[in-house]
């Protein structure tokens, strides 16, 4: 296994950037999870490293070798694909060994190999069948199998679980990051999914419009978003956001009320800031308080061990709270939540985290 | 559901096809078949006559050596199609589906322009193109200092049959390109990513995973050659005539069909003996979808992606 580093990595279609000035390390045997919403470029950045997108500037480095003019064959790869991406025509074996046949690998190496992920991924009874006659969780399992059996440097993965049903996916899930701890392999994974990245990831980039916004632990990210779009698009449901002014003291959310807040600095006295706080960080409760704003209950949503109450605060702005276990609250309500001091985040003008 | 409403249900909606296949198609079919077993006399009346008029068709020599000459030269007709006609076809659409072509479908156009035109303009085209004293190709050969390469293929009888096929095959390439393209189309790009991550260049991968995934196709247009083939007349009837010159060397069934069932200059006509050859192209039309289908089409593996 090997570390990808990548530096400066650009990529354009024309005159429409889709990668701009990508700096990431992969380190060796972890497992990088590229996250965005459709069209930030995860995929483009992944079929880059692939060699299967040819970049406009920048290197990318696999086990400390310049892989930017090699073709994908030569760079130590394996790719997972979204569709699986199997030859339809070819039983499951062949298609294990495909690739090896390619590079001339001895017949009796190809066998070894395909056997041993067969064995891996429990393939053995399917070996002889087509990729018609499998289902959807066997397919994924004979994609993978042909990603282990060319013993890659790297394992890339791309939107893996999209095809599969809800419970076939979390399985899965589970498979795969058995896999990674099993092969001790370098992965880099991409999805759309943040269940997915978080359950996943040694690392989590956060992608949008060609750049990374964010990288790190999932918890750092979870916890510490660095600006507005990491911290509206890491957790679900979403952070809940409300515009105000910092003043001596606090943040003036102008018809919702102020709140007090120490550690602002004088320097930050009339600048416009967004006041981010998660659904589980805010409280339903009667009462006055500093950290405290009224409300009316838009929609309940109930889940069983816990539930969404959605409410709009006088200014307009929706925000979503989070409670534990059963409520009396009913559409129309009025009712004050009070923000968890601890938790609360502040994105200075340019959405960047204010500390 | 009453019997009486199922009946009248069943008529509904199968009468119209039966009644309109049975009066265009399967009546003449088998009046066809029906007539071959009759001779034709002078005074316009038919005579029992068995399996004569096939016996007369294959081992008389007034008839057997046109019916021979006419079933070897639509095999070279056929032969040049599938050999020169279908690896085009094939070859363009895998040019026209190259990741990066520019002026996709001006080419695509431009060599599918052929195929809607009237065959009678093509073979008058070509006629203009190849002839002797004014055509275009002898001046176009001598412009490159290679006149000497010209010959009146159409008129000798060396060529003549080879160059109206490569005509045909020229006019209908377009066919097969577009059948095959719509298939390489239907491949998953993934697929191919998944062979170049695999090490396959551009060409191995059309060999190894494109073209076992079109074979269907392939299958598919080398029959419809073979049936278009053998039912062909309309281009060696506009080039050569109904005497299909020069000294029959370019006679395929269809034109000896025509000459025998409406007669020609000297050659009375004779629906008896038109009708048998008739019944033969029938035959081996059936016998070679047949093959196909029993041989050919059972081994052939569709994909779902």
């Amino acid at each position: 296994m090997a570390e990808v580093r990548i530096e400066n990595l650009r990529k354009s279609f024309g005159a429409v950037e889709v990668l701009k000035d990508i700096d990431l390390t992969v380190e060796d045997g972890s497992f990088v999870v590229l996250v965005g919403p459709s069209g930030c470029g995860k995929s483009t950045l992944l079929r880059s490293i692939a060699g299967l997108e040819p970049v406009s500037g920048g290197t990318i480095t696999i086990g400390g070798r310049k892989v930017n003019d090699l073709p994908p064959a030569q760079r130590e790869i394996a790719m997972v694909f979204q569709s699986y991406a199997l030859y339809p025509h070819m039983d499951v074996a062949a298609n294990m060994g495909f690739g090896l046949r390619f590079a001339r690998t001895p017949k009796a190496e190809i066998e070894a190999r395909v056997a041993e992920a067969a064995r891996i991924l429990q393939l053995e009874p399917l070996l002889k069948r087509r990729p018609r006659e499998l289902s959807g969780g066997q397919r994924q399992r004979v994609a993978i199998g042909r990603a282990i059996v060319r013993k890659p440097q790297v394992f890339l993965f791309d939107e893996p679980l999209s095809n599969l049903d809800a419970a076939l996916r979390i399985n899965t899930r589970v498979e795969i990051a058995k896999l990674h701890k099993l092969l001790a392999a370098t992965i880099v994974y991409v999805t759309h999914d943040q269940v997915e990245a978080m359950t996943l990831a040694d690392k989590i980039v956060v992608m949008n419009q060609g750049r990374i916004e964010q990288q790190g632990k999932p918890l750092d990210l979870y916890y510490r978003p660095a600006n507005l779009f990491v911290a509206g698009f890491i957790g679900s449901p979403a952070m809940n956001f409300i515009a105000g002014q910092v003043t001596q003291g606090g943040i003036d959310l102008g018809p919702d009320g102020a709140v007090t807040l120490a550690g602002l600095t004088a320097a930050a006295v009339g600048s416009r800031v967004t006041l981010g706080i998660r659904p589980e960080h805010v409280r339903i409760a009667d009462g006055e308080g500093g950290l405290r704003l009224s409300a009316t209950v838009e929609l309940v949503e109930r889940l069983g061990e816990a539930g969404y109450v959605h409410l709009r605060l006088p200014s307009g702005t929706v925000a979503v709270a989070e409670i534990r276990g059963e409520t009396s609250l009913r559409t129309g309500d009025r009712t004050s939540l009070a923000l968890d001091p601890t938790h609360l985040h502040l994105f200075g003008p340019d959405g960047r985290r204010m500390v | 559901m009453p019997q009486g409403t199922f009946l009248r249900l069943l008529v509904f909606f199968l009468g119209p096809a039966l009644l309109v296949y049975s009066v265009f198609s399967i009546y003449p079919l088998l009046a066809t078949i029906l007539n071959s077993l009759y001779s034709h006399q002078r005074d316009g009346s038919y005579l029992w006559n068995g399996l004569g008029n096939f016996q007369t068709l294959l081992f008389d020599p007034t008839w057997s050596v046109p019916f021979w000459n006419a079933l070897k030269n639509n095999f070279i007709f056929f032969l040049i199609h599938m050999c020169v006609q279908n690896p085009v076809g094939l070859l363009l659409a895998a040019l026209l589906s190259l990741p990066r072509l520019r002026f996709r479908a001006t080419y695509r156009t431009l060599i599918f322009m052929p195929t809607m035109l009237s065959v009678v303009v093509i073979g008058f085209a070509w006629q203009l193109i190849l002839s002797p004293l004014w055509g275009i190709a002898k001046m176009f050969l001598q412009t490159f200092g290679l006149g000497f390469l010209f010959a009146p293929w159409l008129g000798l009888e060396s060529s003549a049959l080879i160059t109206v096929s490569l005509i045909s095959v020229w006019q209908f390439v377009g066919i097969p390109m577009i059948l095959i393209y719509t298939a390489l189309l239907a491949i998953p790009d993934e697929l191919v990513d998944a062979a170049t991550v695999d090490g396959l260049n551009q060409f191995q991968a059309f060999v190894w995973v494109k073209l076992p995934l079109i074979w269907p196709t392939i299958g598919l247009v080398s029959i419809l050659t073979f049936v278009n083939n053998f039912n062909a007349f309309d281009l060696v009837y506009a080039m050569k005539g109904a005497l299909a010159g020069p000294n029959f060397a370019t006679d395929i069934m269809g034109t000896l069909f025509y000459r025998t069932f409406f007669g020609n200059q000297l050659q009375l006509g004779d629906p008896s003996m038109g009708s048998a050859v008739a019944t033969m192209m029938l035959l081996i039309i059936l016998i070679g979808v047949m093959a196909y289908l029993f041989l050919v089409q059972r081994r052939i593996q569709r994909y779902s992606f």
